[in-house]
């Protein structure tokens, strides 16, 4: 007996039939026209990776995001716009580049007057370029690729420094801090994670160091996440170099560090670059031993800004770290905020062109007025840290310094 | 192959080529993209793990293949677009066949063939990590360039429908698959392949063409991975991650099906936005209502949600179908 098919069977309706059914759940297919009619107020998508490998980062930078719009919406918000409050638009990038992308399409759809954050450069490259397409500006906080400025994309600015001038500043001033204890450093070995961040600075390092009077005994790269050092620390205890220069992410930090306090490895100086743990309050209070003398070139806000002391005691009052990625966030709102005033619009073109005229400078970074070329902010630079006490201070440039270097470390 | 057996599958398509006409939102777009890719990457497993039986932990090897071939191609030695996705593809299926060939040849089965393509896998992505030409830990980034002719569109309809169209080829490649005497070899070397063995089927020979075209469809989802996002790292090209979802995409939408990797990733990247509207900005819940459901998904219905349906229509059709006569007996 034949069967007689009907154009479309059960099953087949049930699959096209979920994909509408998931359009009238999820709302995008109006969202766009109904978020658009909502008051005055100016959209601001917030981008991090709040899960993932990367959470805690994202996280923190979320952090200071929020708590500068909070901050600008309490003091009478954009007084251009009558008053305009900031309306965040939070957005996860689960610590990897699709999803920083699916995060851009849907804070476009929602019409952001434009977007900052992103962390990880991998993600600031994906979510940047397709901002791209819409003119959706893009205000980087702390992604340091140099192919994120480099690429011609007029939406695309970056705050801090790059890994460029990063490397330059952290060899100079290496250099300088050997040179002023009577040149006791002369191996180096590098460890560093395998994305963009530790392997681009790792490529960077291995180029220049030679030319500056030390020998790289070994590199060693490691995937994120890693979680064991034991092999990577009885490398390094074998070479016996007088510098660790490590490029790790925040829980990689802290795990190369305890497991050198534990295997008893001390060599004259770690000396970090864009260090995750060096610079982090949380690191030197959980782990003040294993912290200890330890280097960093590193964003860093101005010790002497009576303003960001403020956030640090609001952040710390909150019971929270008060870690580069909060004041770096915290900074880029505020930028942000001075270029809507100044375009007094909401309108994307109009941003773009306030952020490329902007020379703000109520920042908590020691970077002087913001000028941008090429979407790049000239004067961002990173300063250098060192882990003395329970506290972190500012050891270089003189400027800002708060203390004097400790180097070589003491032995214990 | 008979039009009964392909109607199906042009109602589904037409039906999914008709969403740009409905669906103008961006998001939307972007998300039934995403859908089809891990629905290509799925199929890829599919075809050697559904038909062929032979379980793939480290597909990764062949997405990041074809992601980081389109690429380079593209950035070191301008190679037009179009041709280097194609190259792409050729690049992936030979990798499959080296792999397969040299796996199969060995003599590999379950649990030791899955972990022989992690390795695969693990070490294309540390040598993508260290190699100069893949730009090492950096990645390939492929230049903003939105002209046709470079394989990139201010919209996302055309690559929606690129996707689409690759969707397409790989569900026909799957039917064709099926209802093929090389199907039929290959699920008998999947059901008992001593038994195969003995009736002449060259087993080794089927597994290594099966691996061929599942690495094909694979690293086409990676050629449109980097001409989508642009950028490639060895993370992304040769990590775990792809790896879980071509499996994952099956099995949750029925192993060994035409449809199943389709109706899979459906339903998973379904759940994942539902789940993120459900856990609002709490970072991270999303993720656990995401892994809560699919853990129920995968222990109530261990056939996929394919099979659920056609469990249902079974159900359905027995309650529609009258009861039938009983005879009655004549007397006399």
């Amino acid at each position: 007996m034949t069967k007689v098919r009907s154009g479309l069977d059960r099953r087949d309706f049930l699959q096209t039939s979920a994909l509408g059914a998931f359009a009238a759940v999820t709302g995008i297919v109006a969202a766009p026209a109904v978020l658009r009619a909502q008051g005055a107020s100016v959209k601001l998508g917030v981008l991090h990776p709040v899960s993932g490998a990367l959470s805690y980062s994202g996280q923190q930078g979320r952090l200071g995001a929020t708590i500068a719009i909070e901050e600008i919406n309490a003091a009478g918000g954009i007084k251009a716009l009558g008053g305009a409050k900031f309306e965040p638009m939070l957005g996860d990038a689960q610590s990897t580049p699709d999803g920083g992308n699916a995060e851009v399409e849907k804070m476009n759809a929602a019409g952001v007057s434009s977007i900052i954050g992103g962390y990880a450069s991998s993600i600031c490259l994906a979510a940047s370029q397709t901002a791209a397409r819409y003119d959706l500006p893009y205000l980087v906080d702390v992604g340091v690729a140099d192919s994120i400025v480099t690429r011609g994309l007029k939406n695309t600015f970056r705050f801090g420094p790059g890994f460029g001038v990063i490397a330059k500043t952290a060899l100079d001033n290496l250099v300088t801090i050997n040179d002023q204890a009577g040149k006791p450093a002369k191996s180096v070995m590098i460890v560093h994670e395998d994305s963009l961040f530790g392997s681009g600075l790792a490529k960077l390092l291995n180029a220049q160091l030679p030319g500056r009077g030390f020998e790289v005994l070994e590199t060693i790269a490691h995937p994120t996440p890693t979680r064991d050092f034991n092999n990577v620390v009885l490398k390094i205890k074998a070479r016996d170099p007088d510098l660790v220069i490590p490029a790790d992410y925040y829980n990689e930090y802290v795990l190369l560090a305890r497991t050198m306090q534990q295997q008893r490895v001390r060599p004259k100086g770690i000396y970090s670059v864009l260090g995750g743990a060096a610079s982090s309050y949380k690191f030197v209070k959980e782990f003040p031993e294993a912290a200890q003398y330890i280097m960093d070139c590193n964003h860093w806000f101005d010790p002497r800004n009576a303003k960001a002391l403020a956030l640090k005691k609001k952040v710390e009052d909150k019971g929270q770290f008060y870690t580069y990625e909060v004041f770096m966030n915290y900074s880029c709102v505020l930028l942000l905020a001075d270029a809507i005033e100044r375009a007094a619009s909401a309108d994307r073109a109009k941003i773009i062109a306030a952020l490329e005229s902007s020379t703000f400078a109520g920042h908590l970074m020691p970077y002087g007025p913001t000028k941008f070329v090429n979407g790049q902010n000239q004067g961002a630079a990173p300063v250098n840290t060192q882990v003395l006490g329970n506290d972190i201070q500012v050891i270089f440039p003189a400027t800002f310094a708060s203390a004097k270097p400790v180097f070589p470390m003491p032995r214990a | 192959m008979t039009a009964r057996l392909l109607l199906p599958l042009l109602l589904v398509v037409v039906a999914l080529a008709l969403v740009p006409a409905v669906v103008t939102s961006n998001v939307a777009l972007n998300f039934m993209v995403t859908v089809l890719l891990i629905a290509l990457v799925g199929q890829g497993w599919n075809v050697l793990g559904g038909y062929g039986g032979q379980y793939s932990f480290g597909h990764s090897a062949f997405f990041g293949t074809g992601a980081y071939v389109t690429a380079i191609l593209q950035v070191r030695y301008g190679v037009n677009a179009w041709l280097g996705f194609a190259l792409g593809i050729a690049t992936g299926a030979l990798v499959g066949a080296a792999i397969g060939a040299v796996s199969f040849r060995s003599g590999l089965r379950g649990s030791y063939f899955a972990l022989v393509t992690l390795a695969f896998a693990e070490v294309l992505r540390i040598l993508a990590s260290v190699t100069p030409i893949t730009g090492a830990g950096v990645g390939t980034l492929i230049k903003l360039d939105l002209r046709p002719e470079a394989l990139q569109f201010q919209s996302r309809v055309p690559f929606y429908w690129i996707i689409l169209a690759l969707v397409a080829i790989s569900l026909i490649v799957a039917r064709v698959i099926e209802a093929s005497r090389f199907g039929a070899w290959l699920v008998a070397v999947r059901e008992n392949e001593s038994a195969a063995r003995a009736l002449g089927v060259n087993a080794t020979l089927m597994k290594v063409s099966a691996m061929t075209i599942s690495a094909a469809i694979t690293a086409a989802a990676g050629c449109f991975y980097a001409q989508y996002f642009l950028f490639v790292d060895s993370g992304i090209a040769f990590g775990p991650w792809i790896s879980v979802e071509a499996l994952l995409a099956p099995i949750i939408g029925g192993i060994g099906t035409v449809f199943g990797p389709l109706l899979g990733a459906l339903v998973v990247k379904m759940l994942g936005e539902l789940a993120k509207l459900v856990a609002g900005d709490a970072p991270g819940l999303d993720l656990v209502i995401y892994g809560c459901v699919l853990i129920l998904v995968v222990a109530f219905a261990p056939r996929g949600v394919g099979g659920v349906f056609h469990e249902f229509y079974n159900f359905v059709s027995r309650a529609w179908t009258p009861a039938p006569t009983p005879m009655r007996r004549r007397d006399g």
